[in-house]
């Protein structure tokens, strides 16, 4: 489905706020589902992307067991005398945990669906300025720069003859504070480097910048947005009512 | 030392395989010179050997046991690897400890290593820059020092992908000088370069060719 990087943009933002405030599993759970389903109407392949999450999506299973065993109330499921280790409200807490940065990360997914040029389009016509516009666009292609300066060292790491796999906790967090600090000066340096080269392609040459391409909302784009405004808005007041609101 | 290919294959892809059926032994005591044109699979063979990356078909065996039950950190026991870009195997604060820290988290830094670190300096000229950080030296240092990295331990074989990329006619003297010592002393060299003017300093390197010939 060819849809508008600013109808995306209004979807990312609904679905994230709706993730925010709603505080009911039942609520989260249907707004995941929406989540999803626009992913896959708009051909997002969420199959490739997982494999790339993996350490996000064990960190957030990670809070999530650790909220379940943490937070206390509710009837009790599993017990020692009178020691409660796991309860409903624990889990229901870890359940929304998951839920709500589930559905985060699937809003966050539906900009895969767009190329950074329509984005950074999508941005301007939204009346932000376009060096702002570029350095988002830029930002967010930057992140696999980041992730590939940190495996490199790690790689040069277990190139010295250091297996990872077989040190401790402690060690492993240690290697990985060490190895932060050479990733993000890299990638800085890196940085640096784009600037010049954009530079020295003409970025800023001229005051006013034109389009080739002139991004124009179609009527599916205003029937989308008013149908997102609608449902987002209409969902808001229904869990309000509910009092299922943060 | 002795590293076997046998029928490797591998491919980013499922459709079209980078690496199809390549078979090759190293041994020590000699020097390989890897060619191939751009994109036809020589750093990823390098990995391959490394088990950075693995084979979907075909074994990699060194000194009779293949690698698929050996991790990265025992087959780097015996194998030094010089990235093309020497810049992403550096990470400690200062030059010395670029060359301290693995022994430290292995707790074999001893007064022996010591005295060897500081003989490595001297070796790739680093001494005076042994304060200094890393990220902020020349192409130049920044490869001495990933060299220096490697030769501070014991290694058997040594991979450099693409190695006079960024060194001048001095540095290239000095590599293969470093290479040809090596080799004497009874190590093995892979070599993947394109330059043919480093190619012609090194002794007499056995010619390989991944791929269509250039």
């Amino acid at each position: 489905m060819k849809t508008d990087p600013r109808t995306k943009l209004l979807l990312i933002v609904c679905l994230s706020t709706l993730a925010v405030i709603a505080v009911d599993i039942i609520y989260l759970s249907i707004i995941f589902c929406v989540a999803a389903a626009v992913n896959a109407l708009l051909g997002t392949n969420i199959i490739k992307v997982l494999p790339k999450m993996r350490f996000l999506l064990s960190v957030i299973v990670f809070i999530s067991v650790a909220q379940s065993l943490t937070v206390k109330g509710g009837a009790p499921l599993l017990y020692i005398k009178n020691i409660v280790f796991v309860s409903t409200a624990g889990l229901l807490y870890g359940g929304e945990f998951a839920l709500r940065m589930s559905i985060v990360i699937l809003s966050s997914l539906i900009a895969l669906s767009t190329g950074s040029r329509d984005m950074i389009d999508g941005l301007i016509k939204m009346r932000i300025p376009y060096e702002i516009a570029f350095m988002v666009s830029i930002t967010l292609r930057f992140l696999p720069v980041f992730r590939d300066e940190f495996s490199n060292r790690l790689n040069a790491l277990r190139l010295r003859g250091f297996d990872l796999k077989k040190a401790a906790l402690g060690k492993k967090l240690k290697i990985y504070s060490y190895l932060l600090a050479p990733a993000v000066s890299g990638s800085i340096i890196r940085s640096r480097e784009l600037a010049e080269s954009i530079e020295s392609r003409g970025f800023r040459a001229f005051g006013k910048r034109t389009s080739l391409r002139d991004l124009t909302l179609k009527s599916a784009d205003y029937f989308v947005i008013i149908l997102t405004l609608a449902c987002a808005g209409g969902f808001a007041a229904f869990m309000y009512i509910k009092g299922a609101l943060l | 030392m002795k590293i076997e290919l046998r029928g490797v294959c591998f491919g980013y892809n499922n459709k079209n395989p980078l690496i199809d059926d390549f078979n090759c032994t190293f041994e020590s005591g000699k020097c390989y010179c890897l060619k191939g044109r751009n994109g036809c699979g020589k750093t990823t063979l390098t990995k391959l050997i490394l088990r950075l990356l693995v084979a979907q078909s075909g074994e990699i065996v060194i000194d009779n046991e293949n690698i698929k039950k050996m991790s990265v950190a025992e087959i780097s026991q015996n194998v030094g690897y010089l990235f093309q870009n020497p810049e992403l195997q550096l990470f400690a604060p200062t030059v010395k400890e670029e060359l301290s820290f693995p022994f430290e988290l292995n707790k074999t830094l001893t007064q022996e290593t010591e005295v060897r670190i500081e003989e490595t300096l001297r070796q790739f000229g680093l001494t005076e820059l042994k304060n200094s950080f890393p990220l902020l030296l020349s192409g130049g240092e920044k490869q001495r020092l990933a060299l220096a990295t490697i030769f501070v331990r014991d290694i058997k074989f040594l991979i450099l992908d693409e190695p006079s990329s960024s060194i001048d006619c001095e540095g290239k003297q000095f590599l293969s000088e470093l290479i040809a010592d090596f080799v004497r002393s009874g190590g093995g060299v892979l070599v993947i370069s394109h330059d043919e003017e480093f190619v012609a300093l090194l002794d007499n390197p056995e010619m390989l060719w991944l791929g269509e010939a250039e």
